[in-house]
């Protein structure tokens, strides 16, 4: 079922959407493959949460075509709604409702839905439907947006950066959840700007900038690509200096690696180097001469967080 | 739908802060009024329809303007329309007293025992007893002064009364009505208005509208929820009136309620609008007061409007308030039937259709 139309859980295609005289979205097109877990990633502003809002019926298109579960966007709005599920950013619920009854009304509104119970279950908040949701702790309320997103028993799923503001482990609590529910049967589309959790958690990705699409593909796919395209560059250098390098400096440091070097922070500089044997070497009695100390290196392989800046930086 | 207004019930109680004050600003005024003493003798009305145009009819007439409480007004005793207008306003409490004066109150003949010349005639209604006891008290000793001249006379000659049925009425009962109305109004228009901001500020529309809920649905449950706590609002505030400071309603509780409801909807509607503007919950409060307050006043919820000055007076009639309160106290101290009030209710009515026209075009989720 992956080929054909039946084998797309959303297609966009040629999608532009503007605000006033801002295009936020740019003829945008990409695909969602029924099953998998689909990241949708870019920098602030890119144009994410414009394209889910349009995807899920809050926003309508300038032009271009959305199909969500086969079904044309512009033309069956409602049963779309019926058949997807929504998690939004920083949307609240009721304050003055349990979240059994949150549960219990949101489902009124589907024709087909899930018993509270067995959401709060597969959410990791059994016992908890007494309370209310300003008592749960930041994971649990994530948890619970999620499980709220699911009430209908949704074929496909839709996550606005669900782990954004949580801790390490409530993340990996609720990317948990998230494979559950795909191996429910459900595709999950999600939106994140952490590029480890995207890596780990995602079949496929697509990256936008500027509203536009700039790669998509498996996350090994990415950063291979960007592996061949730089000769076989296949680590990162960090490099921590005890103060800052110049201009100068840096473009002679850059000579020695893959690729231009990139500014990661106070005194921190990355440089891609390739497998050549000897270039580190090279990197490292360049940076020798350069009147600072080296303070601390690390080296690791490409990750999809060099593709990503590699990309979406302007 | 039934599912979301179960729900809305259910916050509202919950919100018992919220609740508490929806019920209580009401409660205090209808205690603040409660506790003057609005049944002792305010000024009012007496009509003169003089017949005679003799002295003792002028004597008649400073004797009973020198009366501090009465404001003695004259009135063409041929002139039919004037002299029907003058009862009509009797029996809706617009006029306090009417008094006829028969042509031969000058005549000498007339004052003999046998003469059969008819008396002076005070007309009033029921409405304030304790009122009428002293105005006719005055009156008859008035005229038997006048006429008798010391000799012996029977009275029931010379004066007599003449006595419209009515509900008794007095100020407080007029007020609680006032009171109601501005409660439903206040609660109505602040409650929505913050609600839905809230709701927006929180992104709970948001969150619903990517649910297949029909927006129809969504509006219908606030509506049904809030115009059910109207009524408990409207049974409090008149329990309170009637058993605990002894208010009367002479009509139809019933009727009363429908008018209620009504007023209700516009005021929600005015709601919704003002939630459009607003951008925060705080403001959606204070824009519905802003609103209120001035209506509270304009609309008669406490003293008639007719005594404002200025254009104020017709400005009041364009208000929603000014109709509902009209016709609450037509069926509810006039005993009038509900479709009595027609006028007032199709103004409502024509309320009820611009409001809901304007929050529709006006309304936004985001």
């Amino acid at each position: 079922m992956i080929s054909g139309a039946m084998g797309y859980a959303l297609r966009v295609d040629e999608l532009v959407k503007r605000y006033g005289g801002v295009v936020a979205v740019d003829g945008l097109s990409f695909s969602v493959r029924r099953g998998e877990v689909f990241g949708l990633l870019g920098p602030n502003g890119a144009g994410k949460t414009t394209t889910l809002e349009v995807v899920v019926g809050l926003q309508r298109p300038d032009s271009g075509r959305v199909d969500v579960l086969g079904l044309d966007g512009a033309a069956h709005g409602r049963e779309i709604k019926a058949r997807i599920g929504v998690q939004l950013q920083a949307s609240s619920y009721y304050e003055y409702l349990t979240l059994a009854e949150a549960l219990g009304l949101l489902g009124s509104f589907y024709p087909r839905r899930l018993a509270a119970g067995e959401l709060l279950r597969l959410a990791g908040l059994e016992g908890m439907g007494g309370r209310r949701v300003r008592q749960l702790s930041g994971g649990e309320q994530q948890r619970f947006a999620l499980a709220a997103s699911l009430v209908n028993d949704p074929e496909l799923v839709i996550l606005d950066e669900p782990t954004t503001g949580l801790d390490p482990l409530s993340r990996r609590d609720l990317w948990a959840l998230v494979r559950q529910v795909r191996e429910r049967g459900a595709t999950v589309m999600v939106t994140t700007h952490y590029m480890e959790e995207a890596e780990e958690n995602c079949d496929r990705l697509a990256i936008i900038n500027h509203g536009r699409l700039v790669a998509s593909g498996a996350p090994r796919e990415l950063v291979n690509g960007i592996v061949s395209r730089e000769g076989g560059a296949a680590y990162t250098v960090k490099l921590v200096m005890a103060g800052p390098l110049s201009e100068g400096q840096l473009e002679v440091l850059g000579r020695r690696a893959a690729a231009a070097p990139v500014v990661a922070g106070n005194n921190t500089y990355l440089l891609r180097l390739n497998n050549a044997a000897g270039s580190l070497q090279d990197l490292l009695d360049e940076a020798a001469r350069c009147g600072t100390a080296l303070e601390h290196l690390e080296i690791t392989p490409v990750t999809l967080e060099d593709v990503f800046i590699e990309l979406t930086r302007s | 739908m039934l599912a979301i207004t179960w729900a809305n019930l259910k916050m509202m109680v919950r919100n018992r802060q919220g609740l508490f004050w929806a019920l209580a600003f009401p409660l205090l005024l209808v205690t603040v009024f409660g506790l003057f003493d609005f049944r002792g003798v305010g000024p009012t009305g007496l009509a003169v329809a003089d017949f005679s145009g003799g002295f003792k009819a002028e004597l008649l007439r400073e004797r009973l303007e020198a009366v501090a409480f009465l404001e003695v007004e004259d009135l063409d005793g041929d002139d039919a329309r004037a002299m029907a207008d003058a009862r009509r306003r009797l029996t809706d409490g617009d006029l306090g007293y009417l008094l006829l004066i028969p042509p031969g109150l000058d005549d000498p003949a007339s004052e003999t025992l046998a003469g059969a010349v008819s008396p002076v005639t005070l007309v009033y209604a029921t409405r304030n007893p304790e009122r009428n006891q002293l105005v006719e008290g005055a009156v008859h000793r008035l005229v038997i002064e006048l006429r008798s001249d010391g000799r012996p006379v029977l009275p029931e000659r010379m004066v007599t009364s003449e006595v419209i049925e009515t509900p008794e009425v007095d100020y407080y009962d007029t007020v609680l009505l006032g009171l109601l109305g501005l409660g439903i109004m206040t609660n109505s228009i602040i409650s929505i208005a913050v609600r839905i901001s809230t709701y927006r500020n929180q992104s709970v529309l948001k969150r619903l509208l990517v649910t297949p809920l029909p927006v129809w649905k969504f509006f219908a449950g606030e509506i049904i929820a809030h115009l059910l706590l109207a009524m408990v609002q409207a049974a409090i505030i008149l329990a309170a009136g009637v058993l605990v400071f002894g208010a009367r309603i002479n009509g139809n509780v019933g009727w009363a309620l429908v008018v209620v409801l009504l007023g209700a909807v516009v005021f929600l509607n005015i709601g919704f609008i003002l939630s459009a503007w607003a951008r925060s919950p705080a403001a959606a409060s204070g824009m519905g007061n802003a609103v209120a307050l001035p209506m509270m006043f304009l609309g008669g919820a406490f003293f008639a409007t007719d005594s404002l000055p200025w254009l104020l007076p017709y400005a009041a009639l364009a208000l929603p308030l000014t109709p509902m309160l009209d016709a609450l106290r037509e069926v509810a101290i006039n005993d009038a039937a509900l479709w009595d009030t027609w006028p007032q209710l199709a103004e409502l009515g024509a309320w009820v259709v611009v409001t809901a026209g304007v929050a529709v075009r006006v309304f936004r989720f985001s």
